[in-house]
């Protein structure tokens, strides 16, 4: 995971009393002692970067675990790690997983993941509740800040509006990214945006750019559910090796693969061999040369409208 | 903080020879008192239709729109329109032109000479007491539209309505009315809502600049907000990153809608 943005990615699952979040799975590239170090953790409810999304019931962005509730503060700076971001998962009220990935903000790492949020009782804006930009702060976090999207418009806007997962390869053209210009300015060329499940009526889209040299995933895949929730079919995809993926081709069925099973349990599942995966997927992951892959279910009304696929 | 003006789920249809034509949908937004907003987007895009729903000239076909919690259903001297066209009346003086409105609305409870005070002080404010006699075929462009806002200010509206007020003045002129209109809003702390097509413009004037999408059936697509301190020099701003920045997200929306149709997600 080194050369992507994103490089750890962890699952936290409620244990059978759902009074503690426990290790559900990681990808921690060369992070091993961070890896090393989380396995053998778990968090109570408000306690750590997972329990606090937990306990607020929305996407947190840590920018600095120093003075945080963040216990593994000098585990991950020994890594490069420098920033956490945590996306819980509900299914109405309740909570199926947090997950959580980590950034570092060196000058090699360049790229942004932004929390969007709307609050129906205060408006129809949806603004940036939280977001990380590494070094791409200066030219792109100021617009950020200032602007607010509505139902339809930008990355944010659009995921809002459809509840699904959106992607947009290359930002640069077209209409729909309406941050263009700063964005191509400071190399950030894909985006993809992804509507969030949080207790409560407030809106939270999680936006992540993409730069070209350390793209947020190697590969991006959005499956949809068939309406008898059986099989998922590949909506979109983009693979940073083979470009746009064709729409369709063969369906994962429900429980079987990372894919299938995150549509099963609404819970993220996470491949550490992404070219052992059954079928299709494997075959694609093996020759494109994928490490890993994190299969992200996206609820809505306690129903799972989307499973996206990042692979490593 | 409770907002001036509420618009709410508004839309316009019009109905036309070729059935109902959808203007705007789904408007929702609050201004705040004291606030500038330019509402910018392109020909056809609906931005005067809706400052025209705000100043009562038209009635919504959908929502409502609130002004100090009260419906707006016509039009009302609590809102101050001035318009691209300067409409002047040709056969008055300036200071007949604003003493006309400045009677309409005080002229059930206050004497001549008060009501003259009143023109007089709204023609000071706007630097055209000099020209007071004089009847708008003898004075330029920009001074029309100085005695335009004048006739604006001295009803003191609550808003103060602005449909590309400098649209039809030439480079110089526009700049400096421009800068004259940021000094009497920080005089007088007038609520603004302008319709423009010029970025630099809402740029250096405006706190929050309402991005629409294209018509038909247009809407609001992005808001930012300008928290450039005031007040604000243009000379000064040119250099500044915010401004920059700013200004280049105003185009960048823009650019991308007129060069792209919208596709769904």
């Amino acid at each position: 995971m080194s050369t992507t943005f994103i490089r750890v990615a962890e699952v936290w699952v409620p244990d059978a009393g759902r009074t503690l979040l426990e290790f559900g799975g990681g990808l921690y590239g060369r992070a091993r002692r961070f890896g090393a170090l989380s396995r053998s953790m778990c968090f109570g409810r408000g306690e750590g970067l997972p329990g606090e999304a937990w306990e607020s019931g929305r996407p947190i962005v840590l920018q600095k675990f120093e003075g945080s509730n963040f216990r593994r503060t000098e585990a991950a700076l020994a890594e490069g790690l420098t920033c956490g971001i945590a996306l819980p998962i509900f299914a109405g009220d309740l909570l199926t997983a947090v997950l959580v990935l980590f950034c570092g903000d060196d000058a090699a790492h360049a790229g942004a993941i932004e929390v969007w949020h709307n609050d129906p009782a205060a408006g129809k804006d949806m603004t940036l509740a939280d977001g990380y930009y590494g070094n791409t702060a200066d030219a792109f976090e100021f617009i950020s800040r200032r602007t607010s999207f509505r139902p339809g418009t930008g990355l944010p806007g659009l995921a809002w509006q459809s509840g699904l997962p959106v992607f947009m390869p290359d930002l640069g053209k077209g209409g729909r990214f309406l941050r263009a210009d700063s964005a191509v300015k400071v190399g950030i060329n894909r985006g993809f945006a992804i509507p969030c499940s949080t207790r409560g009526p407030d809106t939270y889209v999680m936006a992540f750019l993409s730069a070209l040299a350390t793209p947020i995933v190697r590969r991006f895949e959005c499956w949809l559910p068939e309406p008898d929730g059986s099989t998922l079919r590949r909506r979109e995809g983009f693979c940073e090796q083979a470009g746009a993926l064709d729409v369709g081709g063969e369906p994962v069925a429900r429980g079987i693969g990372a894919l299938g099973r995150a549509l099963a349990s609404c819970v993220p599942v996470i491949a550490e061999r992404a070219a052992a995966e059954p079928g299709a997927v494997g075959l694609a992951a093996a020759a494109h040369g994928l490490d890993s892959l994190v299969a992200l279910p996206v609820l809505r009304d306690g129903r799972v409208v989307a499973v996206v696929g990042w692979y490593f | 903080m409770k907002p001036m003006l509420s618009i709410q789920g508004v839309g316009m249809t019009f109905a036309t020879k070729r059935g109902p034509f959808v203007a705007l949908r789904d408007i929702d937004l609050e201004v705040q008192r004291g606030e500038f907003v330019s509402l910018i987007g392109h020909s056809g895009c609906g931005k005067s239709t809706l400052l025209n729903l705000v100043a009562g000239l038209t009635t919504p076909t959908q929502g409502v729109l609130l002004l100090d919690d009260r419906e707006l259903k016509g039009p009302g001297p609590d809102r101050g329109v001035v318009f691209q066209n300067h409409s002047l009346l040709p056969w008055l003086s300036c200071t007949d032109n604003v003493l006309l409105a400045v009677e309409r609305v005080f002229g059930q409870k206050e004497g001549k000479a008060a009501l003259h005070d009143r023109a007089k002080a709204a023609l000071d404010l706007v630097g055209m007491n000099h020209a007071a006699a004089k009847r708008p075929h003898e004075i330029s462009g920009g001074m029309k539209q100085r005695v335009g806002i004048a006739r604006a200010l001295a009803m003191e509206p609550k808003m103060l309505l602005m449909d590309e007020p400098f649209g039809a003045l030439d480079a110089l002129t526009r700049a400096r009315l421009q800068d004259e209109l940021m000094k009497i809003v920080a005089t007088t702390g007038a609520t603004v809502m302008m319709v423009t097509h010029d970025v630099d413009e809402a740029v250096l004037l405006s706190d929050r600049i309402v991005m629409m999408t294209n018509g038909p059936a247009a809407t609001i697509g992005e808001v930012l907000r300008v928290d450039l301190p005031r007040p604000r020099n243009r000379v000064e701003l040119v250099e500044d990153r915010g401004y920059v920045q700013c200004r280049k997200e105003v185009i960048d929306f823009l650019y991308m809608r007129h060069s792209h149709v919208e596709r769904t997600a």
